[in-house]
């Protein structure tokens, strides 16, 4: 099932994109099954990207569920934006809060139900590498019997990614540990503070190079929002994710329009210990 | 190699060690680090060099003795609990005067703690942690891209030295990714080490690597050149970062590692409300940048200094043996993995101004 009535498959490399940034993230148009499982190596960007999906189709209109299925790295996952995916009526899927900071392999029973029966669209933000895909094998029957997409994304920044045949191999290692076959592509290259557009255009590049090779459709680029006119993505084949960063480190402020948070920010209440001389 | 690459600190630790010509690689996993091992699985049998995961971080360090001693570049990466762990071979390492890096990847404590960022281990880094008489040359990046560099340079200044040197960040140096670059230029050649490693005697006579010294007198003369050699390194081995020290600022705050990084936005922010509020930010922690914090300590615009630190108080007490009671040493901070904000850190100066 598609998004839009009015959408058909993209072809990566024929048809431009949809997208028109002066019409906001509301032209948006993905070609996505209800069911998306975003996976690749460590660090590609998956739980970015998987709280920024989140919150572009909820902005749509959309039901959304977002799991955090990462049980490989403990810092930097989408459950550290629970109160901006809660703001936004988005049901996040995670362990028991008081297993928040834990590194523990824990898949709660809601996972599986969010796989064979979606409320309308279910995003799992799977851990890094094989390793975190491994997670996904257990439920690997509960995907193949929903339309799903089994998403690499890919950031040719990366160390091991920055060639095809590294993300070939990342996702052969994913796809053998996880027991399902990955169904497109998903270019977020970048350098955090430090992306330029040149850097965003040879992502793009890169990313439909992989495409080539491996028959994959790219199922959208993410583009930084405040590089998005400096970016020439009507010229680009595929759909367009305008990016903002949620998952930020302690000193960023983050963008309070957008209501981001982070759980190390709000110390939960706790007042730091001053002590005067 | 000048181009960027996005990396999570872990790594980029790891592969520093491996451009500083570091081929040898003993570790148990740990979180938050256990990365720099994962990475270094991969990468180490690509440049034709060893890792080893011991069935501990007593085993671990053990084989850093033994690789040392045979001459040969080593490292290894842990938390806390594990450099408690490792904490007797340092000492017997620092005893033998070999040249071995560490990475202290801090998680919250004691004990078990948690696994969030902290800087509990200032203590243990700085003031001990093993027995006996001897210093490690400590040094705290900020920042990936100071890690990496701190990293190569460490491998250098534990040859010059002959002592074993620990990089000590707290979890989100580790776990956080930021464009990095590296600079080989950083790296140097391993020294000749025929003199004292065990690289094999055909011609001259055996070395012997040891730390047992049972004449006191003689134990005497090596707790004294290991003194000298202390000595060297406070002398030699200052670093430090000023922060908005240019203007006539009314209260110099101490933080280092990602605090100092919280305590930039705080300054940032009160500078553009008129407030001026500087910072030094030791890099080293060992040698303590003593006289540099003294000077800004002493400036006569300033009127109290505020130690900034995810502990409950340890570098405090070195702002403390700088500041000498010139002016009040305030303390500032978080424990358990929980990071203060820059509006915490703000209303704290404001508290105090």
């Amino acid at each position: 099932m598609q998004y839009r009535a009015q959408r058909e498959p993209i072809s990566p490399g024929v048809e431009r994109s949809r997208h028109r940034p002066s019409r906001g993230p509301e032209a948006l148009t993905y070609d996505l099954a209800n069911v998306i499982a975003l996976i690749g190596n460590f660090g590609s960007g998956k739980s970015e990207v998987a709280v920024n999906l989140a919150l572009t189709l909820a902005a749509e209109g959309r039901k959304v569920a977002i799991a955090d299925l990462d049980v490989v790295n403990p810092y930097f996952r989408c459950r550290e934006a629970m109160d901006l995916l809660a703001s936004h009526d988005i049901e996040l899927v995670m362990p028991d809060t008081r297993y928040f900071s834990a590194d523990l392999p824990i898949v709660v029973p809601r996972i599986k139900a969010i796989i064979e029966r979606p409320d309308d669209c279910s995003i799992l933000d799977v851990g890094g590498d094989d390793v975190g895909a491994t997670v996904l094998a257990s439920l690997a029957d509960a995907f193949r019997s929903v339309r799903h997409d089994f998403l690499q994304v890919i950031n040719l920044s990366r160390p091991f990614t920055d060639t095809v045949e590294g993300c070939l191999a990342i996702g052969r290692q994913i796809e053998r540990a996880a027991r399902l076959t990955i169904t497109g592509l998903v270019g977020n290259t970048h350098l955090m503070d430090e992306t330029t557009p040149e850097h965003l255009a040879e992502g793009y590049a890169f990313v439909q190079e992989v495409s080539r090779t491996t028959g994959l459709p790219v199922k959208f680029v993410t583009v930084d929002r405040s590089l998005m006119a400096s970016v020439p993505v009507d010229d680009w084949s595929c759909p367009v994710l305008p990016l903002t960063r949620h998952l930020l480190p302690p000193w960023k402020r983050p963008e309070a329009d957008l209501g981001s948070d982070n759980f190390l920010l709000r110390g939960r209440g706790i007042s730091p210990h001053l002590h005067k001389e | 190699m000048g181009k960027k690459i996005l990396m999570k600190g872990c790594e980029a630790i790891g592969e520093a060690a491996i451009r500083a010509g570091c081929k040898h690689y003993f570790a148990y996993p740990i979180t938050p680090q256990t990365e720099v091992a994962e990475y270094l699985a991969r990468r180490m049998p690509e440049v034709g060099g060893v890792f080893l995961q011991a069935e501990s971080e007593v085993a671990a360090s053990n084989m850093l003795f033994g690789a040392a001693g045979a001459g040969v570049r080593v490292f290894t990466s842990s938390s806390s609990p594990g450099i408690s762990l490792m904490s007797e071979a340092i000492s017997y390492i620092a005893a033998a005067e070999l040249p071995v890096v560490f990475i202290n990847i801090v998680r919250s404590g004691p004990g078990l703690g948690g696994i969030l960022p902290a800087q509990s281990d200032y203590f243990q880094a700085t003031k001990g942690g093993g027995h006996g008489d001897y210093r490690l040359l400590v040094l705290a990046p900020s920042s990936v891209q100071e890690a990496v560099d701190l990293v190569m340079t460490a491998f250098t200044l534990a040859d010059r030295y002959r002592n074993p040197i620990m990089i000590i960040g707290d979890g989100m140096i580790g776990q956080m990714m930021e464009p990095v670059e590296f600079h080989d230029e950083l790296a140097s050649e391993p020294p000749e080490k025929s003199g004292w490693a065990t690289v094999g005697c055909k011609g001259r006579d055996p070395v012997i690597v040891k730390t047992l010294y049972l004449d006191p007198v003689a134990c005497h003369k090596h707790n004294v050149k290991l003194k000298e050699k202390a000595d060297r390194m406070v002398a030699n081995e200052v670093r430090g970062e000023r922060y908005n020290c240019e203007g006539d600022y009314r209260l110099l705050l101490v933080s280092y590692g990602t605090m100092a990084r919280v305590c930039k936005t705080a300054i940032d922010e009160l500078k553009e409300q008129g407030i001026e509020v500087g910072m030094y930010r030791p890099i080293s922690l060992f040698p303590f940048p003593i006289l540099p914090i003294r000077q800004e300590a002493n400036r006569p615009h300033v009127q109290a200094v505020l130690s900034v630190e995810l502990s409950m108080g340890q570098m405090v007490e070195d702002v403390e043996r700088a500041v000498l009671g010139a002016r009040p040493v305030h303390f500032y901070g978080m424990a358990g993995g929980l990071v203060p904000t820059p509006d915490d850190v703000t209303r704290a100066i404001r508290e105090l101004l």
